[in-house]
């Protein structure tokens, strides 16, 4: 299947118009959705990420691909859900109870959106027992919780204990991230991973997912 | 005892103040506000001060510091003692101690934290710390709508804006720590006026010196200082601790 190079370039340059237009162009000329999302946006968005690891991306445009990413998705979620095709996985995602930093979160969320994954955005200062009720009305394989301060990360424990309790922590993996958190601080509290970068959780979400 | 006291811009007041009622000699070293932004990029910043006064035969370094998104992690002094408060950040160690402020942070979510010296040094001395200015510059937060539109465009450069100062949305209620430094009054006649100027609920806590004041006076408490033996490291605890030692 051949990548589209105009949708390609518009997520990697962070231009939101024009993914809309290559998209609405590709729909035009029938092309599959899934395939523009496999083929061109999955690809576009590791290029993101490589150009971030190599510190010629930074934040703000990390920020224009997710959003130009979003806007191609627009188009292309109620089609899919239309004719029935599934997402490779459904995401829960949220900023932890006390914490209102979401411009990291807001950015795996985009990435994850780009990768093909259905996300469900919590939002900010989300308590564990909207994660619990979110997960178990929504059935995500994955849940992510992000923290910015240090004060805040023990609500990530106290969300995992949540879903332990409401008998759902074996039905999803737990990832968190944020700029306090580690590797070590996911291993005590019994996540079950963490990334240190957007494009580090997309490769992560997909290392945890059962192969289609 | 001999101590030296690095400590940051903005509880400088503070420890000006609270340092001279110390029956110690106290030598303060300020650096300025806002080494947090840089994440574990502070702790070069820190760690270049403690070794600079590491062969200065004092007694013990002082740390005005928290645990400051673990900035201060991973310090440690070849030679001297190193004393650090119990606390996650300025606002635990002006709160007294952090479970003041754990206590008023669960009945107060969202909630913007101003003391005399986040008004005072709200737009710290860059010239102090050349690479911050170029950190924020790649992160981009810190630049106006014209800066950022300048290099984005007036479209994403204005999305950029919006993205960076959306958090200021988010809270709801500002709270001035007043700490009783001679700017006290000044600097909450402005954090009232921002209050207002955001539409935020303003709020007044009493600060309390305590925690500075006997970390002057040597009065370290186990229970409110992490006390670091030279060659050991500071560790965050992610506990009621706070912060340890390996």
């Amino acid at each position: 299947m051949p990548q589209n190079q105009d949708l390609y370039d518009a997520v990697v340059n962070g231009d939101a118009k024009k993914a809309r237009a290559a998209t609405q162009a590709a729909l035009d000329a029938s092309t599959p959705p899934m395939e523009l999302i496999s083929e061109s946006m999955v690809p576009a968005m590791d290029e993101v990420g490589r150009l971030f690891e190599a510190e010629e991306y930074f934040v703000p445009e990390l920020l224009l691909a997710g959003r130009a990413m979003k806007n191609a998705m627009e188009l292309l979620r109620p089609l899919m859900i239309a004719s029935g095709q599934k997402f490779s996985a459904r995401v829960v995602i949220g900023t932890v109870k006390g914490d209102l930093h979401d411009i990291g979160k807001n950015i795996v969320a985009s990435m994850l959106e780009g990768g093909g994954f259905e996300v469900i955005d919590l939002g900010a200062d989300v308590p564990p027992e909207k994660f619990v009720s979110a997960v178990e009305e929504n059935k995500p394989q994955v849940v992510c919780m992000s923290a910015l301060l240090t004060v805040t990360m023990p609500a990530m424990r106290t969300t995992i204990d949540a879903l332990k309790s409401a008998g759902l922590r074996d039905r999803v993996k737990v990832l968190i991230g944020g700029a306090p958190v580690t590797t070590e601080y996911a291993r005590e509290i019994g996540a079950d991973g963490y990334s240190e970068n957007a494009s580090g959780a997309v490769s992560l979400v997909k290392s945890l997912l059962p192969a289609a | 005892m001999r101590l030296k006291a690095i400590v940051c811009q903005v509880m400088s007041r503070e420890v000006e103040f609270v340092a001279p009622r110390s029956p110690h000699s106290v030598e303060i070293e300020v650096l300025t506000m806002g080494l947090h932004d840089l994440g574990a990029g502070m702790h070069s910043h820190l760690q270049a001060r403690i070794d600079a006064s590491d062969a200065g035969g004092y007694h013990a370094i002082l740390l005005g510091y928290g645990l400051c998104g673990r900035g201060t992690e991973g310090l440690c002094a070849r030679s001297t003692p190193l004393v650090l408060p119990r606390a996650h950040d300025c606002i635990g160690i002006l709160m007294g101690g952090h479970r003041n402020y754990q206590a008023y942070f669960e009945g107060h979510p969202g909630v913007y934290y101003r003391s005399p010296g986040w008004i005072e040094f709200q737009s710290p001395d860059q010239s102090l710390q050349p690479a911050m200015t170029a950190m924020k510059q790649t992160l981009g937060e810190r630049r106006t709508r014209e800066e950022l539109i300048a290099q984005y465009g007036e479209e994403n450069g204005s999305y950029l804006f919006e993205q960076f100062t959306a958090y200021r949305r988010h809270y709801s209620g500002l709270t001035y720590i007043s700490t009783g430094v001679p700017s006290d009054d000044d600097c909450r006649s402005l954090a009232r006026a921002e209050a207002e100027r955001e539409a935020w609920a303003f709020e007044e806590v009493r600060g309390s010196l305590a925690l500075l004041e006997r970390m002057m006076a040597g009065d370290w408490d186990p229970e409110k200082f992490l006390l670091v033996p030279p060659g050991a490291t500071v560790r965050a605890a992610l506990s009621d601790d706070v912060v340890t030692t390996s």
